[in-house]
């Protein structure tokens, strides 16, 4: 008897004792993060582009530029074609090729990021002889395709059944009640799924390594290299100059500041605007 | 009236048809990506795999000097720091998702998962930078110390930078942390409440009921979770790539600067001039990503048998 409730008291504070330990890693590394990247940070920070290596000053405007840049597009080339295949599984749920392409979905999510770059460099980059923004967005569309189809697919079973069933008791085609009844009550849980892949996206940089290669200027044309905060961030770090070392710091926590707002910021507004809970 | 009725109705047939076959055409690029990554990465590896044939699997030399490329180290290395860091990370993920379930209460519990949540949503190449300015340095001094403390010459003259694969591992281990950890906090809370009281009634303790029901209840799930995890740590490029210290040979010890598959391919990639030298690299995410697709489809296949039971 003794010897369980001791056993209950070691084991409680073991749990306690990962859990502090875990939490305090978390806290630290927020912190660092937190307070390196604001150290640093001034206006030119956001509207300059780099200086000259190894000098201080300039700024990462051409990342940011090319962060939103990129991001958008493969948002835009990416969504019809999660939505649609997301709609596809919910709308056959039962069917063996539905949980084929679920299976898929599923899969690619795992593909790590660095396949996708390679792959975006053998298919696009090599074929066409140049590094582009337009290559780099094309391979995070592939990232952005699978974690929207899912999500989609999971909102969407959430419909009641009986609100379905009723559209079908009244005549209703499956494209209608799909459009009419399921798309526009689970519009909200579609869009904050879509949110969260754009935030999944932004970080990535391993993809915009062999594709976007990255560039000193300010860049607006995708069809040329282009600079993202991420790959901005690995080539900062990766230099000897101190000057380099805090842009990489400042560069992370906008970046984060970046993340943040596409997962929280504007799913706030969006609830506001729309008057829905997203 | 009848015709207007015919005509609205052809109308709907005509979009119904469209969006039938738009869904379709989507679900099947989905699965068509799969086939198109692997096609393309077989293609594109054509000259290495011309070379070196099956054995590139087990050969050990990897040398772009003489270009004699062998996976081994990268393999090996692989497979040291994701089996590593699932080792460090599980006991306290399973220690931290025992204590959002069972003993925090709601004002702890709540902001610890958002924290939780917030870093596992940080991007890898974050994590990288880090690990490069923070992780590094410690591990770099307690390579000194232990080479003091074993009184090994080697360790102390030539193992100070820090990089490495211990480096790797640890932090592996802190990114992998929030997403198992939440997977299997995700099946603690499912534990029907019944089952628990029913322990709690007949006297069991706290930790008797955790042990005796709650663990066996999520073993499968916990399983498939950390699959999972395992295929994030072997895949995981950035954070990796900057602490591992692009090593081209076998690592002989966790204080070697190595390199796994996603690291060799991000550290050389672009420096690799030689058609051969590219394609190797290239056969390289070849395996990785078709160890990834094997490992996330074992996971899956776990998890859904764990629904059905």
């Amino acid at each position: 008897m003794r010897g369980r409730t001791f056993k209950n008291a070691l084991m409680s504070v073991l749990v306690a004792a990962a859990a502090v330990v875990i939490i305090a890693i978390l806290v630290v590394m927020i912190w660092h993060i937190f307070f390196s990247g604001v150290r640093y940070l001034n206006w030119d920070f956001f509207t300059k582009a780099p200086a000259v290596f190894g000098e201080a000053g300039g700024g990462v405007f051409n990342a940011i530029v090319g962060s939103v840049l990129i991001t958008l597009v493969a948002s835009a080339l990416g969504t019809p074609f999660g939505v649609f295949a997301g709609i596809y599984v919910a709308e056959h749920e039962d069917q063996r090729f539905a949980s084929a392409v679920r299976l898929c979905a599923d899969a690619l999510q795992g593909v790590p990021s660095i396949v996708i770059g390679i792959f975006g460099y053998t298919f696009l980059v090599a074929r066409f002889r140049s590094y582009s923004a337009l290559s780099a967005s094309i391979a995070l569309a592939f990232m952005f395709i699978p974690t929207t189809a899912r999500v989609t697919e999971e909102v969407l079973l959430l419909v009641p059944s009986s609100l379905k069933e009723a559209a079908y008791a009244l005549g209703a085609r499956r494209s209608s009640v799909v459009w009419n009844i399921s798309i526009k009550s689970a519009a909200s849980g579609i869009t904050s799924g879509l949110l969260t892949s754009m935030a999944r996206i932004a970080g990535e940089t391993a993809p915009l390594l062999f594709t976007a290669f990255g560039s000193r200027y300010i860049e607006w044309n995708m069809l040329r290299p282009m600079s993202a905060l991420p790959l901005q961030i690995y080539i900062d770090a990766g230099s000897p100059y101190p000057a380099q070392q805090q842009q990489a710091w400042s560069a992370a926590f906008v970046l984060i500041l970046l993340i943040l707002l596409l997962q929280y910021g504007i799913r706030f507004v969006i609830s506001r605007v729309l008057r829905v809970k997203a | 009236m009848v015709a207007r009725q015919s005509r609205s109705d052809r109308r709907e047939l005509v979009r119904e048809r469209i969006f039938d076959a738009v869904s379709l055409t989507a679900a099947v690029a989905l699965v068509a990506t799969i086939v198109l990554f692997l096609l393309q990465l077989f293609i594109a590896s054509k000259d290495s795999r011309a070379a070196f044939g099956l054995p590139f699997l087990w050969r050990s030399e990897w040398n772009p000097v003489t270009e004699q490329f062998g996976a081994l180290p990268m393999i090996v290395g692989t497979l040291i720091t994701g089996f590593g860091a699932l080792l460090v990370s599980t006991p306290f993920a399973l220690g931290v998702a025992i204590f959002l379930a069972d003993y925090a209460n709601r004002r702890i519990a709540g902001p610890v998962k958002s924290l939780i949540g917030l870093l596992g949503g940080l991007p890898s190449v974050i994590f990288g930078l880090w690990g490069l300015f923070v992780l590094v340095p410690l591990v770099s001094r307690f390579e000194v110390w232990f080479g003091h403390l074993v009184g090994s010459e080697a360790l102390v003259s030539a193992g100070t930078t820090g990089v490495g694969l211990l480096s790797a591992i640890l932090l592996l281990a802190i990114m992998i942390l929030p997403f198992s950890a939440s997977l299997i906090l995700e099946s603690l809370i499912v534990v029907p409440a019944e089952l628990r009281e029913g322990a709690l009634a007949l006297g069991a303790t706290k930790w008797d009921t955790i042990q005796n029901i709650e663990l066996p209840y999520i073993r499968r799930s916990t399983v498939g979770a950390l699959v999972l995890a395992l295929g994030r740590a072997l895949g995981e490029t950035m954070a990796v790539t900057m602490v591992i210290g692009n090593g081209i040979r076998m690592p002989h010890s966790l204080f070697d600067p190595s390199n796994t598959l996603a690291s060799a391919i991000a550290n050389q990639f672009l420096e690799a001039t030689s058609p051969l030298y590219i394609s190797s690299l290239i056969e390289l995410g070849l395996i990785l990503f078709v160890l990834a697709i094997l490992i996330n489809v074992a996971a899956r296949v776990i998890l859904r048998r764990g629904v059905e039971t």
